[in-house]
């Protein structure tokens, strides 16, 4: 069976592009062509009119098209999570110099983070802060770190930048700071552009990242696809393979990058700045069979974050038609 | 915050601001031209620069039209649907009951903002003319660059055959057939036959 599975260009898509590059989907008698797309909302549409068979999605956005929050409304199933964690904010280098943290630890950088963009809204030039799409958990740890430091999201210009062009945003000067995944923080650091103020595995652990986004009448593909990523994942979880996918990732058809910067992440090994401090974190992307499973636990917390963020009225009127995006009984059984 | 802006009881003629955001330029012309084709259109190119935002908020188009792979797609998405920086309500494809408009429009590349309350006869020709420009400008550079491919193909078959003459002390007809026959015992194609001599001609030249 033919399927175009759509992807945005990130290091948390590496299980789905194992999966196929190893030959697992192959296995399992799956024809896939794996299809980058330039942007989160694209992605939505193209997966939302029939255009794609599935894609690696936004866990949030997964739910908002489902809901018809966003974009064409589509009835969508996700049998699998992609990825856990991953994510970091990322400031530019004169903003970490005006924020000045007394420290690397979260509530210091939160507290210097929300000092600043407090004198910049009084002066009347707000900072200006990216998030990947509204319907994201960037949107929800940028306000959580925010919040964190006595502040919210309405200090801020909120602008949406997709991941591939954060780096560029920030070193032509077009934004003060962005939360993005891996590597596009990396890639900003390497570039000289930015500092990593805060890592998103400590602004909100666990975080249900990137899902399998299917389109309900899809399902039926679901069982050979989950077998072959269950490989894959397994396969991505282990070190000794990190280097080759890091290579598999990096190549212009892909993410187009150093895969030393994919490496990074991977390893959970990142430098903070240019020449700055390399933090060792294993968590920050999580993307092994662990991971896959959905947590049950996903739709009440994205659903929270939405309302909280201002994206809906009420959670509790959401909840019963929210929990058919994840189908009963799955995955990792 | 619905319909908030009073169009009631217009005549069809009514103009109509179209913006076109478009990150190729030359395809955006293609479709500025295309759509001037609108009844009481007004067709406004937009540059996608930095000051994009401003350039619409001034401008306050009924339609916007923007490739998806315009960079300021996701930011014009937000302006318009989430956070209602804009006075007016604009929504993507007002008319969500017509499937198959809106698949073809986001096979071709496109993706529109409208103005809530335009009526849906009067967005589809819009539509449709974008469709249209857009697969054909695509169609257009597929043959473009298949051409270009083509030339290069037949520059590297003549390099081939001058190497060939003047090695083997060949007339250009015989240095040709030589090409072809080796192309046809090997199963391969002229042009693989004529790259493989001229890259080997290359190293030992």
């Amino acid at each position: 069976m033919k399927l175009q599975l759509g992807y945005v260009p990130l290091s948390d898509a590496a299980v789905l592009i194992a999966a196929v590059t190893q030959g697992f989907t192959a296995d399992e008698g799956l024809a896939v062509d794996l299809v980058p797309e330039p942007s989160w909302a694209t992605l939505r549409d193209r997966l939302a009119l029939g255009l794609l068979d599935g894609a690696h999605m936004l866990a949030p956005l997964a739910l908002a098209c489902h809901l018809g929050l966003s974009g064409p409304q589509a009835r969508l199933i996700a049998p699998a999570a992609l990825a856990r964690n991953g994510n970091a904010v990322t400031v530019s280098l004169p903003l970490w110099e005006a924020m000045a943290p007394a420290s690397d630890a979260l509530p210091d950088v939160a507290r210097a983070l929300v000092a600043v963009a407090r004198r910049r809204a009084r002066d009347g030039r707000p900072l200006t802060l990216a998030t990947v799409h509204p319907f994201s958990s960037h949107t929800y740890q940028l306000r959580h770190l925010l919040a964190l430091g006595g502040g919210g999201l309405d200090l801020v210009r909120l602008v949406v930048v997709p991941p591939p062009r954060t780096a560029a945003s920030l070193q032509g000067g077009a934004i003060d700071g962005f939360c993005v995944g891996a590597p596009w923080n990396s890639v900003a650091v390497a570039a000289g552009a930015g500092r990593i103020a805060a890592l998103g595995c400590e602004i909100a652990p666990g975080c249900p990242e990137k899902v399998l986004a299917l389109p309900a009448e899809m399902a039926s593909v679901a069982p050979p696809l989950l077998r072959g990523l269950r490989r894959a994942a397994r396969w991505c979880a282990a070190p000794e393979h990190w280097p080759d996918l890091a290579a598999r990732l990096a190549g212009a058809d892909r993410l187009g990058i150093d895969a030393d910067l994919i490496l990074r992440g991977l390893a959970g090994r990142l430098r903070l700045g240019p020449g700055g401090p390399e933090r060792r974190t294993p968590n920050y992307l999580m993307l092994g069979e662990d991971a896959l499973a959905p947590d049950p636990g996903a739709v009440d917390w994205i659903l929270a974050e939405m309302a909280a963020a201002g994206q809906i009225a009420s959670a509790e009127t959401l909840r019963v038609e929210a929990a058919t995006l994840y189908p009963a009984g799955s995955p990792a059984a | 915050m619905t319909v908030s802006r009073d169009r009631p009881l217009e005549p069809p003629d009514q103009s109509l601001t179209i913006a076109v955001v478009d990150p190729s330029r030359a395809r955006a012309a293609v479709l500025e031209e295309g759509l001037r084709a609108v009844d009481g259109a007004r067709v406004v190119v937009i540059p996608d620069t930095a000051d994009l935002p401003d350039r619409l908020m001034a401008l306050a188009p009924d339609v916007v039209v923007i490739h998806l792979e315009s960079p300021s797609r996701d930011l014009l998405e937000q302006m318009f649907g989430v956070s209602r920086l804009v006075e007016r309500p604009v929504a993507m494809f007002v008319d969500r009951s017509d499937a198959a408009m809106m698949q073809a429009a986001v096979d071709a590349g496109i993706s529109a903002y409208i103005v809530d309350g335009l009526r849906a006869e009067r967005i589809k020709p819009i539509i449709d003319i974008a469709i249209l420009r857009f697969n054909a400008f695509a169609r257009l550079q597929r043959e473009l660059s298949e051409a270009r491919g083509e030339l290069a193909d037949r520059k590297l078959i003549e390099r081939a055959k001058g190497i060939l003459m003047s090695a083997k002390g060949l007339t250009e007809d015989e240095a040709y057939k030589q090409l072809r026959r080796k192309a046809m015992n090997e199963k391969r194609k002229i042009v693989d036959i004529a790259r493989a001599i001229v890259t080997a001609a290359d190293l030992l030249g």
